[in-house]
C-alpha cells in the first residue's frame, strides 16, 4: 500500500486513480490509513462481493488472494496479476495504456 | 560382449550424474563489477566506495524489485554483536514533500520487530547524492531481552522519491559500540554516485 501512495504522482501523470479493497471494517480501514499516511480510497468489502466478481476467492476457504487489476476508462479489466503488486510493471502497463488512450 | 556393453552404459550413465553436476555449480552472474579504486558499480546503475574485507554483501529480496543491498559485519562479543548497513530505494513511508515527514513515518516501522524505545540522539541537513539530506542518530533500547542498538539514518533525494542508508550496530545492553564502523558508513554514503536515471525518472 505504501509503495502505491509513493506512485500517485505517476498515476496521475497517466490519468489513473488507485483504489483498495478490504474485507475489514470500516473503522479498522481508517485506522490502517491513518497509521501508513494513505491518501487512496480504501473500499471496505466485508461481504466478500468484490472479491468474487475479481475471482480472487481461495478454494476452501474464506479468504481472497491478492491481486492487482487495472481497470481501463471503458470498464474492461486489462491487467490482473496475483500476488504483491509489481509497480514497475503496474506503471510501465499504465504509461503504455495512457499513451493508447491518447491517440484515440 | 555383455560386460562390454554394460561397462559402456555405466560410463553414459556417470557422464549424465557428472554434466548434472557442473550444471547446478554454474556461478550465477553477480549484480555488480569491482572497478580499479576499490569503486563498485552496481547493476551498471549505481557507483560506491566498496567497504574494507571484514564486511559481508547482504541483498536484500523485498519482492517490490527496488534496489536495495547492504554489508554485514560480525562484531566480537556476545549476542546480539552485530553491524548492518544498507542502501534503501524505497525506505518505510511514503511522504516525498520532506524529510521531516518521511522521517516520522520511517521511525514508526524501523526496526519495529524488536519494540525499542528510541531515543533520537542528534538530527542534522547533510549533503548526500548530490544534494541536500537528513541524518538522524538513534539508540533504541530494549529492557526486557537486554539488548540496545544504535543508528544512523540518512535520507536524500533521486528524482521526486526519497531514498535512504541507514546502519544499525547492535550490543548487549552492557556492551560498548564500535563507531569506526560508523566512519565506513559513511564513506560507503559519500562515495555514492548515481550513474543514470532511476526507472521512476524515465518514465
Amino acid at each position: 500500500m505504501e509503495g502505491h501512495e509513493r506512485n500517485l504522482y505517476l498515476y496521475d501523470r497517466f490519468n489513473a486513480r488507485v483504489v483498495g479493497v478490504s474485507r475489514d471494517d470500516v473503522i479498522t480501514l481508517k485506522y490502517f490509513a491513518k497509521s501508513l499516511g494513505l491518501t487512496f480510497p480504501l473500499l471496505s468489502n466485508p461481504t466478500g462481493f468484490l472479491g468474487v466478481s475479481f475471482d480472487t476467492l481461495v478454494e476452501g476457504r474464506p479468504v481472497f488472494r491478492r491481486r492487482t487489476v487495472i481497470i481501463d476508462k471503458t470498464g474492461i479489466i486489462r491487467y490482473s496479476r496475483d500476488g504483491s503488486p509489481d509497480f514497475k510493471d503496474v506503471l510501465l502497463f499504465l504509461k503504455k495504456l495512457n499513451q493508447e488512450g491518447g491517440k484515440k | 560382449m555383455m560386460r562390454k556393453s554394460l561397462t559402456i552404459l555405466y560410463s553414459l550413465l556417470i557422464v549424465a550424474w557428472l554434466t548434472g553436476c557442473a550444471t547446478v555449480e554454474t556461478p550465477k552472474p553477480v549484480p555488480y563489477k569491482v572497478m580499479p579504486g576499490g569503486m563498485v558499480v552496481w547493476e551498471d546503475e549505481i557507483e560506491f566506495k566498496i567497504p574494507p574485507r571484514e564486511w559481508k554483501l547482504l541483498r536484500v529480496e523485498v519482492g517490490e524489485n527496488d534496489i536495495n543491498f547492504g554489508f554485514m559485519r560480525s562484531d566480537p562479543g556476545g549476542f546480539p554483536s552485530v553491524t548492518t548497513f544498507a542502501y534503501d530505494e524505497e525506505p518505510f513511508g511514503c511522504s516525498a514533500a520532506s524529510f521531516e515527514g518521511r522521517e516520522r513515518e520511517f521511525f514508526k516501522r524501523f526496526l519495529f520487530n524488536a519494540i525499542l524505545q528510541f531515543q533520537i540522539l542528534e538530527r542534522k541537513k547533510v549533503q548526500v547524492v548530490g544534494g541536500e539530506g537528513l541524518q538522524v542518530d538513534v539508540e533504541g533500547k530494549d529492557p526486557i531481552k537486554g539488548e540496545k542498538v544504535r543508528a544512523r539514518v540518512v535520507f536524500g533525494k533521486r528524482g521526486e522519491r526519497i531514498i535512504g542508508f541507514y546502519i544499525t550496530q547492535w550490543r548487549p545492553m552492557a556492551g560498548t559500540y564500535d563507531l569506526s564502523a560508523f566512519e565506513v558508513f559513511d564513506k560507503f554514503v559519500s562515495s555514492f554516485k548515481y550513474l543514470k536515471k532511476s526507472f521512476y525518472e524515465t518514465l
